[in-house]
């Protein structure tokens, strides 16, 4: 059914030599500039990484849930995109290490503020510890069920599986909103450890939502370049537009309705968050994601037409991609730096991690067909019309 | 007024039959073409030529208008005509102002989108479409699809439009008549009105009502009687029966201290004025001398007032060599505990209006009694 052709045509040499690059550039920028560059750097894109293939279990997942066929002829292109989670868990484990440098509730001082006395038994690193295995533990658990499973069904064509990925479904919607929660308030709200706010995980979600379909956009209309994924037209991928322009409406109104909230009511540990972030050259920074992450893909997915021209979607998910990646640049990085960085030591650690990510993603593309030619849906997915 | 054709309808029973027809039709370009089905047939707008709407544009336009109107209004109301800080933030604070943006933004849009459905595409004086009078509705709101070629501008050519369709699978045909009264008539409208007040009165005696009986109907009742104390009830919470309670002895209001004198010549001798004269303090005593003090002491301060005329009643005057010898404080001391026929004013005015009217009162004596030098 599918394309004969069906590996990955990334040149691997290119991406080994750029990951090699990015790791000789790291350690320099270890060496130079200290540990707390390295390991904000090392947390954004990990962070990336980690919400980019989580999104993309999401899609695999909600698909299962409300018994979707639209998308079941794309659907490998997540569960391909979804091998970034083994990968980030690996940089995840490896990220422990920065706990000293980066978060303020490790350290000695912690021991004199009041606020992080209270919170201490939440932010102590053996619970930490045990909340980071926990999480990893059961994103594998999914991964492997969802993605494994289902490229074992190319060859079964077993139909009981299908079956039993809806039917697991949702304790993995309740798993994925509790880590990922969980990930936002320790990863990245308890770098200012006295500051809190409800909605984070909230927010955290709607950007991994919306990145985990951007890029898997990109990754459909790729292959449909190549000629790869026959028969999958313009019906299939217009959902991904309008699932994008859903998604980009929410992360606008999750984002905003935190900060308004916050800046109404002016408190002091709740301020120091926005103030750290629109201050000093950030605002600059802050004021990219409502353009990036929200205008640009908002009016070009908008109309019904244009969802349905691949260049548009294209531009609206790549759009959406850089967004998301400011918006955790934006987030992590005014812990160390009081005005925005952007030398060589990003550059060489961005190298570094999409050098990695892309390997990564070239891997599982060597793994199975294009479509799921195993799955009992795949027929009526193919055959939807709008 | 006769009855004139308006279209030939041809009912069909498959959905692949009337796609299959209606392009065929298309192309001999017999009249307008439409589609009357009981559900949404997949394909059917692309093969009677229907266009993409142009609702969303409008909505567009309309929505992207409400939310620049909705800004331009809460920027002029509160930075520009009726500044007032709010929480120490910027008069033109666009955080506070997002939330009804958007919502103008919606109310403008669905405004649009609902009024535009009505006129350009249900064509709302337009009043009863024909094709509701045909015989064939009954069929094309149960399970038949109907293809119609319509009247636009020429007259339609009725024998053309049977043959395309019945050699075009039309399993039967029939022609539709213009109705004697298309269009919105006075006697409709009148119609109309009388249900819209009828649907208003019994919406609003409805409502009436259950806002009338509902906080009496058990739970609702437990919102009014609350085991709580009223200001001027009684009650046997408290053991002297009172719901209000009297303050505590030796209550002080804010910015009402008892004095610590008690004759205005003490304080005379005790206090100065602590509040220094700027153009600000001046202008608030001239105001408060003017509603508190001139009725009797007069606008100028000589005692020549209309009250004190009246009543044969002798205000002080500060004009007196006398008076203007007298301390700040001593003038203090008279508006706290009050003179001869003048009341206390400690309750009237407070701390800084008080010594205010003592620093005006001191202009006034100064305007009265210029000196040479002043001129200078």
């Amino acid at each position: 059914m599918s394309a004969p052709v069906s590996r990955s045509t990334f040149a691997r040499n290119t991406l080994v030599a750029m990951t090699a690059i990015g790791a000789a550039g790291a350690v320099a920028v270890y060496m130079n500039e200290g540990p707390a560059r390295f390991w904000a750097n090392w947390l954004v894109w990990t962070l990336m990484l980690l919400t980019l293939g989580l999104g993309n279990l999401f899609l695999v997942a909600l698909e299962r849930l409300v018994g979707a066929h639209w998308s079941v002829p794309m659907r490998r292109v997540p569960e391909r995109i979804a091998a970034l989670i083994p990968l980030a868990i690996v940089l995840l484990l490896i990220g422990y290490l920065s706990l000293p440098v980066l978060f303020p509730w490790t350290r000695p001082e912690a021991a004199h503020n009041p606020i992080l006395v209270a919170k201490a038994p939440w932010l102590n690193t053996t619970f930490f510890a045990i909340r980071l295995v926990a999480c990893a533990v059961l994103w594998l658990l999914f991964y492997f069920f969802y993605v494994r499973g289902s490229l074992r069904q190319d060859a079964s064509k077993d139909p009981a599986f299908t079956v039993k990925a809806r039917r697991l479904a949702p304790p993995f919607m309740v798993t994925f909103f509790f880590t990922l929660t969980i990930v936002a308030f320790d990863w990245i709200s308890s770098l200012e450890p006295e500051w809190y706010s409800d909605m984070f995980g909230v927010y955290l979600f709607a950007g991994t939502f919306l990145s985990g379909i951007a890029a898997m956009a990109i990754g459909v209309l790729a292959l449909l370049r190549q000629g790869r994924l026959r028969d999958v037209g313009s019906q299939h991928y217009y959902n991904l537009g309008t699932l994008g322009l859903a998604f980009t409406v929410f992360y606008a109104y999750i984002g905003f309705a935190q900060y308004m909230l916050i800046w109404y009511a002016d408190l002091p540990e709740e301020i120091v968050w926005f103030k750290h972030r629109l201050e000093g050259g950030w605002q600059s920074v802050a004021l990219l994601l409502p353009i990036f992450h929200f205008a640009i893909p908002f009016f070009l997915l908008l109309g019904g037409s244009p969802k349905k021209r691949p260049w548009v979607l294209r531009i609206a998910a790549l759009s959406i991609l850089f967004g998301h990646f400011v918006d955790i640049y934006w987030l992590i990085i005014p812990t160390i730096s009081p005005t925005p960085l952007l030398g060589w030591p990003e550059l060489v650690m961005a190298c570094l991690f999409v050098g990695l990510g892309f390997l990564q993603i070239r891997r599982a593309m060597n793994r199975g067909a294009d479509m799921p030619i195993g799955d009992p849906l795949l027929v009526k997915g193919l055959e939807w019309q709008l | 007024m006769t009855s004139a054709p308006f279209a030939v309808l041809g009912l069909y029973s498959k959905a692949e039959k009337i796609i299959d027809a209606a392009t065929k039709i298309r192309q001999r370009k017999l009249g307008h073409l439409e589609a009357y089905t009981p559900y949404p047939v997949h394909g059917l707008d692309h093969a009677i030529g229907l266009g993409p709407s142009k609702l969303g544009k409008l909505v567009m336009v309309m929505g992207l208008l409400g939310t620049g109107l909705a800004l331009l209004f809460e920027g002029w109301t509160s930075a520009v005509d009726y500044p007032v800080i709010t929480g120490g933030k910027p008069l033109f604070s666009w955080q506070a102002f997002v939330p009804v943006m958007f919502e103008v933004t919606v109310l403008f849009a669905t405004f649009t989108a609902g009024l535009a459905m009505l006129f350009l595409f249900n064509k709302l004086p337009f009043f009863g479409h024909p094709v509701l009078h045909s015989k064939a509705i009954k069929d094309i709101t149960r399970d038949k699809l109907a293809l119609s070629i319509e009247q636009s501008g020429a007259a339609l050519d009725i024998e053309a439009a049977r043959n395309a369709l019945l050699e075009n699978g039309a399993e039967t045909v029939e022609v539709v008549e213009l109705p004697a009264w298309p269009r919105l008539t006075l006697v409709s409208l009148l119609r109309s009105m009388a249900a819209i007040v009828a649907a208003c009165v019994v919406a609003g005696v409805g409502i009436y009502s259950i806002q009338k009986l509902l906080p009496v109907v058990l739970p609702m009742v437990h919102m009014h009687d609350q085991p709580k104390l009223n200001a001027f009830r009684s009650s046997t919470f408290f053991a002297d029966g009172r719901g209000m309670q009297p303050a505590v002895a030796g209550t002080v209001a804010r910015g009402h201290l008892p004095p610590a004198f008690s004759k205005p010549e003490e304080a005379g001798q005790i206090l100065a004025n602590p509040v220094a004269l700027t153009k600000q303090v001046a202008d608030r005593g001239h105001k408060v001398f003017n509603d508190h003090c001139a009725v009797c002491h007069g606008t100028v301060g000589d005692g020549v007032a209309l009250l004190s005329r009246a009543y044969g009643a002798k205000p002080g005057n500060f004009m007196t060599a006398e008076m203007q010898k007298q301390p700040d404080g001593y003038i203090y001391g008279v508006l706290m505990l009050g003179k001869n026929a003048m009341p206390s004013y400690a309750a009237d005015l407070d701390e800084s209006d008080r010594w205010a009217v003592v620093h005006y009162i001191r202009i006034l004596q100064r305007s009265q009694n210029a000196k040479d030098e002043d001129l200078k």
